[in-house]
């Protein structure tokens, strides 16, 4: 029986492909000359000429519209000297950009973790009724443009919105303060974590779980001793891209904050704020931080990328 | 009476997946679920892991005596083994065995000692003493199942159940794995059900077998019972290749083309159409017509290769197809040439009613 199948397997290869090579007018290569070709002439392979070209037109590309404005941001932040550099950053009103940038990522990033991996769980592990819209309605923040989601939340939160009336009687302010800032700086970066767990625990499968389940784990130990170590390189990764967006957000937060300098600009708006008044060094200076962070979390992002493929099975 | 499941039933979706199936399994039992896919056995196994819940108000599982029908499986005590093993990959094949003991609530965990001195017990019965350190990553598919096994013993269950165990492995190591388990079984004595849907397997390895077919127990039954008295047409079929030949019960026998053959279980039948079943290695084939028990057949193709030689056969009147298994030693004696005319005699003829289809 056996036999009769892998003798059966070698024979259709030469039968389906004899019409192909016959159409094709290509002899017929002996096996040992297919073999001694394939390392020269692979079929994917271009010209040499061809490779080289794409390769500079690749990298002229990068240097141009990648390389050449990020080293433009750093010379020109120190074009008037280190102590310049220092001074602009030890102004109180940075100061007080900095301290807002870290409150709104501080909170939205935890809060953003913590919905993203419950929606991922939910939808990774469950069959439930409006799966399809939660799915959707995650990438709703991506798919629209920030500036748009800021006045929703005018709309909604404003002197003239539709809590907005409510809210004054109460003394809380959300627009034009901190809490509208910390709220769009959720929306926006909302995506980040569970669309990066989503696939992830979905190629995972439920087995795992099930496994601790059958060992007599409860809910708790089996989310804490199963689910999240396997997870944590995904969700270390979404944090971090999550933090990045949520540090450098402009758009959304421009539109809420009311840019009163010194208290309710965030290191995106102080730039434009220094960048306006002609402070160009300062401006480029406070850019510079932006910039780090931003290189920061690439190469935080690589090492994870490196980590999380060394470890698959 | 160790475990029961009494009326169950479950579907998914529009899927019924099981129709009121009930089934009694004793003490320290080994029984295989077997199946072909979509025959609801893997659900059955779960339903009795607590991994899935029966639908029926009706439906009932019990262990010991102690009905758990809405236990969840965390409470249930019940080892359960994955076709894909579901190894916890971040952790070594220590800690994946420590697992049931580590997540005992703390009044009743063991002490580390305890705990260790189990696994190094267990890893030495599953012959991985030096293995320990380990990740499932770095272990064969063999391996990882006797981890899986490992894993769910160590938390004494009290019952063990394994979803298509060897499924996965490849021809060889299926085939140690499942003497490996025998022995295994022989050793600790636990009551363990194991869903399968290669019937040499079960009926190498169980004590009983229960077939499933379409969400319904079509049989159960010790292998010996069941090879020997399928209750049905699907059992026969199931159990091993069959040749089906129509034909007529007529006075306890029953009529292929111009041969006659005895089925005494027919016997006060009227006439009337009927299947009769047969295995290939119950049929003899001749150049000579062997007196009323034979017809006649033309050889269309020989295959001699292995222990046992097949032989491709058509009936003159019918045309219907069939397979003979002869030892190499008849096939030598009988030297048959493609297109030959042949005579065929039947052993062990069973005949079931027309109307019974596979």
């Amino acid at each position: 029986m056996e036999t009769a199948n892998a003798s059966g397997l070698q024979r259709c290869p030469t039968s389906t492909l004899q019409p192909f090579r016959e159409s094709l007018n290509v002899p017929a290569l002996a096996p040992f000359d297919a073999v001694k070709n394939l390392g020269r002439h692979r079929p994917t392979t271009e010209p040499a000429l061809v490779r080289w070209l794409l390769i500079v037109l690749a990298l002229l590309f990068l240097a141009l519209f990648l390389v050449l404005p990020l080293l433009s941001v750093f010379v020109q932040a120190l074009s008037k000297g280190l102590g310049f550099y220092v001074r602009t950053l030890d102004d109180p009103l940075t100061w007080s950009a900095i301290k807002l940038t870290l409150i709104a990522a501080g909170i939205s990033v935890p809060m953003n973790c913590l919905f993203g991996v419950a929606a991922a769980w939910a939808i990774a592990k469950f069959d439930f009724a409006g799966k399809q819209v939660l799915t959707a309605l995650i990438d709703l923040p991506f798919s629209i443009s920030p500036v748009i989601s800021g006045f929703a939340y005018v709309l909604v939160f404003g002197a003239q919105g539709w809590l907005g009336p409510w809210l004054a009687a109460r003394g809380i302010q959300i627009i034009f303060a901190v809490p509208g800032i910390v709220l769009v700086t959720v929306f926006v970066t909302f995506p980040f974590v569970a669309r990066e767990l989503i696939p992830l625990m979905q190629s995972q499968g439920r087995a795992e779980e099930e496994a601790a389940r059958t060992l007599g784990a409860r809910g708790g130990q089996m989310f804490w001793r199963i689910t999240l170590p396997n997870i944590k390189w995904g969700l270390l990764y979404g944090v971090i891209l999550c933090n990045a967006r949520a540090m450098g957000e402009f758009g959304a937060v421009s539109v809420v904050s009311g840019h009163i300098a010194g208290r309710t600009d965030t290191l995106p708006l102080h730039v434009e704020f220094l960048y306006n008044g002609y402070d160009l060094t300062g401006a480029f200076a406070v850019a510079s931080m932006l910039t780090l962070l931003a290189l920061v979390t690439l190469a935080l992002k690589a090492w994870i990328e490196r980590k999380e493929s060394s470890l698959k099975l | 009476m160790s475990v029961e499941v009494r009326n169950l039933t479950k579907q998914f979706g529009r899927f019924p997946a099981l129709h009121g199936v009930s089934l009694k399994v004793e003490s320290g039992e080994l029984v295989a679920l077997l199946g072909p896919s979509g025959s609801g056995k893997t659900t059955l196994l779960r339903i009795i892991g607590g991994l899935e819940f029966p639908d029926s108000p009706d439906s009932r599982v019990f262990f010991y005596g102690e009905e758990v029908t809405h236990v969840p499986a965390h409470k249930r005590r019940a080892g359960f083994a994955f076709q894909h093993y579901a190894l916890f990959r971040h952790l070594n094949v220590f800690e994946n065995i420590a697992f049931g003991l580590r997540v005992l609530p703390f009044w009743s965990r063991p002490k580390e000692s305890v705990i260790r001195a189990r696994v190094e017990k267990l890893l030495k019965l599953i012959q991985l003493e030096t293995f320990g350190n380990r990740f499932p990553s770095q272990l064969s598919g063999g391996q990882r199942q006797r981890v899986a096994l490992a894993r769910a013993l160590a938390v004494e269950p009290r019952v063990l159940l394994l979803d298509e165990p060897f499924g996965a492995l490849d021809a060889k190591v299926r085939k140690e794995l499942r003497q490996w388990l025998r022995r295994l079984h022989q050793e600790i004595h636990v009551t363990t059900l194991f869903v399968t849907h290669d019937q040499e397997e079960a009926l190498e390895v169980s004590d009983r077998v229960a077939i499933l077919r379409e969400g319904r127990i079509e049989q159960v039954g010790t292998p010996q019972e069941i090879y020997d008295h399928p209750a049905t047409p699907f059992v026969y079929d199931f159990l091993g290749h069959v040749n089906v030949f129509a034909g007529r019960v007529r006075d306890g026998a029953v009529e292929i083309g111009e041969g006659r053959f005895a089925a005494p279980a027919t016997a006060g039948q009227t006439a009337a159409a009927a299947s009769a079943f047969v295995r290939p290695h119950d049929i003899r084939v001749t150049r000579q017509p062997g007196g009323p028990a034979a017809f006649a057949a033309r050889l269309k193709h020989c295959h001699a290769v292995g222990p046992f030689a097949r032989l491709e056969l058509e009936r003159l009147d019918t045309r219907e197809s069939f397979t003979v298994q002869l030892s190499q030693e008849q096939f030598q004696t009988l030297q048959p040439r493609p297109d030959e005319t042949v005579f065929v005699e039947l052993k062990n003829v069973k005949v079931f009613p027309e109307d019974y289809s596979i």
